[in-house]
């Protein structure tokens, strides 16, 4: 069953069109996330600092990438969906986790932010009673691609440093790297396009 | 030679030597079927394959080369290359070159699909990496529906399948949500008129339904595997009839209400303690294995008796393997106790001996039935 050439051609053209559609809306959501998200910068905890930007793509540690099974609040979270972390500005500046929910919470104040995560072995296993329990979690902020040429550039730089990640927070919770900082310093930008 | 061929000349030359054929309706009979292979000719397949090595060839090129470039052209270049593909096929499908029109259509859904990772990549995206799977498989699917694809179709199957299997993995729960883009698929299939993308959906929905039980009710729910094989293959052997005259359905149906009434019972016998092929003889209550054996070998016997009655070859082969595979796993399972296994066999040998027994009356009385007309 094939159709007349002329319908085929426009109906291929809609295809083209309506797959395009999806590509774009990929794009265009990471880029309002990367320019309108609140921004946060939360220290790297590499696995091993000499090597962290040698290979193709690295994976970042983070601090608040652990979470005692003690802060959950009310239901677990269902196996392989997305919960939400809420993380609270401590008087030195960094973020610590407060609370683990299965259900979006509201963030309240500039010293709190909600980010959402997932469990990293699949299903969340935890017994909230134990007191050393702790989740690992993903925010989707832990892979990432080291860009052409700034890989030894970055890995001069961050010998012995203090490294972070620059993060774009929007109010569903998503994150996405916004840039690299070494000692503070903005040292690498992602660009928009 | 193909093996319908060879038995059709096996059978011509005996048709002619008894006088039903005369030699032209024999030569008719032979340049029909010569005819009827052109359809099925190498190229189209190989277009397509072609189409898919090219969607193969175009991602690890880009994965491996384009770190030099900047975002923006990458992003042109993906989706340059989505709009070749289909303004390709635009242009073959006008010069009344379909099959390679089609493999142009599946060169764009692989382009979609390596789109859809690189730009994950690109910007760092990670989630959950099964709904990127299923993002690629509805767009096959809506390629399909647009472009009238058999072949885009079947890419949709496949990709429905993989993620069903990554989603299951990650999430472990049956994950229903796969039966509504699968009966669209379904849909798809019939109102294409593609009789091999019917198999594909019944495939699909079979390896979804094997191993439901360990996903439901605690993870031990076989016996509802089994359930759902069976009143298939009983659907097919009761009202076979009355379905065929709408869609010769019902033999596909039987062979895969069967292979899934298998597996269940497979699972059931064999994997459901939490120990694999060489568990020892102690690792299942004997018993019951013993009766689910008894069980599944009487159920593979009628099978085989059943398929033979209707000419069924698919099912009849798939019951001749099944009962090895029963045979052979349960060897290796009671092996170690020598009497519960020499005492398994001569079970198994009273059921074959009296069925083989059965099956001689039954013919018997067939036969006296027609010669007395």
């Amino acid at each position: 069953m094939t159709l007349p050439a002329n319908r085929m051609a426009r109906a291929l053209a809609l295809l083209a069109l309506l797959q395009t559609g999806v590509l774009a809306v990929m794009v265009f959501d990471r880029m309002r996330l990367l320019t309108s998200g609140r921004e946060i910068s939360l220290p790297i905890v590499p696995v091993d600092p000499r090597d962290l930007f040698r290979g193709e793509y690295v994976e970042l540690g983070y601090a608040v990438g652990r979470v005692p099974a003690r802060l959950l609040e009310g239901p677990p979270p269902l196996a392989n969906a997305p919960f939400y972390v809420t993380l609270e500005k401590v008087p030195d500046g960094s973020w610590v986790p407060v609370k683990l929910t299965r259900d979006q919470p509201q963030a309240a104040g500039p010293d709190r932010i909600v980010l959402k995560g997932r469990s990293r072995f699949g299903r969340f296993a935890l017994n909230a009673e134990d007191p050393n329990a702790v989740a690992s979690v993903r925010y989707g902020i832990e892979q990432y691609f080291v860009p052409q040429g700034e890989g030894p550039r970055l890995e001069a730089l961050a010998r012995d440093k203090k490294l972070a990640a620059l993060i774009a927070v929007d109010g569903s919770g998503n994150a996405a790297i916004k840039g690299l900082l070494i000692d503070g310093r903005l040292q690498y930008e992602e660009p928009l396009l | 030679m193909s093996w319908y061929r060879s038995k059709l000349e096996r059978d011509l030359k005996r048709w002619q030597a008894a006088g039903w054929v005369t030699p032209d309706g024999a030569g008719a009979i032979r340049r029909d079927l010569d005819q009827s292979k052109a359809a099925f000719a190498a190229a189209p397949v190989l277009a397509v394959l072609g189409a898919v090595l090219f969607g193969f060839a175009v991602m690890s090129f880009v994965a491996a080369h384009w770190t030099g470039m900047s975002k923006l052209a990458r992003l042109a270049l993906l989706i340059g290359a989505l709009w070749a593909c289909y303004g390709g096929a635009a242009l073959l499908f006008q010069r009344q070159l379909a099959a390679f029109a089609h493999a142009a259509v599946v060169g764009g859904i692989a382009v979609y699909g390596a789109s859809i990772m690189l730009i994950a990549q690109m910007y760092h995206m990670e989630g959950n990496p099964a709904d990127a799977v299923l993002l690629w498989a509805l767009g096959a699917l809506l390629a399909a529906a647009l472009a009238s694809s058999a072949a885009a179709l079947a890419a949709g199957f496949v990709l429905l399948t993989i993620w069903c299997a990554w989603e299951r993995i990650g999430s472990e729960s049956a994950l229903f949500g796969f039966l509504l883009p699968c009966a669209g698929a379904a849909l798809m299939a019939a109102w294409l008129r593609w009789r091999p993308g019917l198999h594909l959906a019944a495939l699909s929905l079979a390896l979804w339904i094997v191993p439901l039980g360990f996903l439901v009710w605690g993870g031990h729910a076989h016996w509802l595997v089994v359930l759902i094989g069976g009143v298939a293959a009983v659907a097919a052997v009761v009202c076979g009839r009355a379905l065929d005259r709408h869609l010769p359905v019902s033999a596909a149906l039987f062979t895969y209400g069967l292979a899934v009434t298998y597996a269940g019972l497979f699972i059931l016998q064999f994997l459901d303690d939490g120990r694999w092929f060489l568990g020892g003889a102690d690792s299942a209550p004997l018993l019951r294995l013993l009766l689910l054996a008894i069980f599944s070998l009487a159920l593979l016997l009628g099978a085989m008796v059943w398929a033979l009655n209707t000419d069924n070859r698919p099912a009849l082969w798939l019951a001749y393997t099944a009962f090895a595979l029963e045979i052979f796993t349960l060897y290796v399972r009671t092996f170690g106790s020598l009497l519960t296994t020499s005492l398994f066999f001569l079970v198994a040998a009273l059921i074959v001996s009296g069925l083989a027994w059965l099956a001689y009356r039954l013919h018997q009385s067939k036969t006296t039935t027609e010669a007395a007309r």
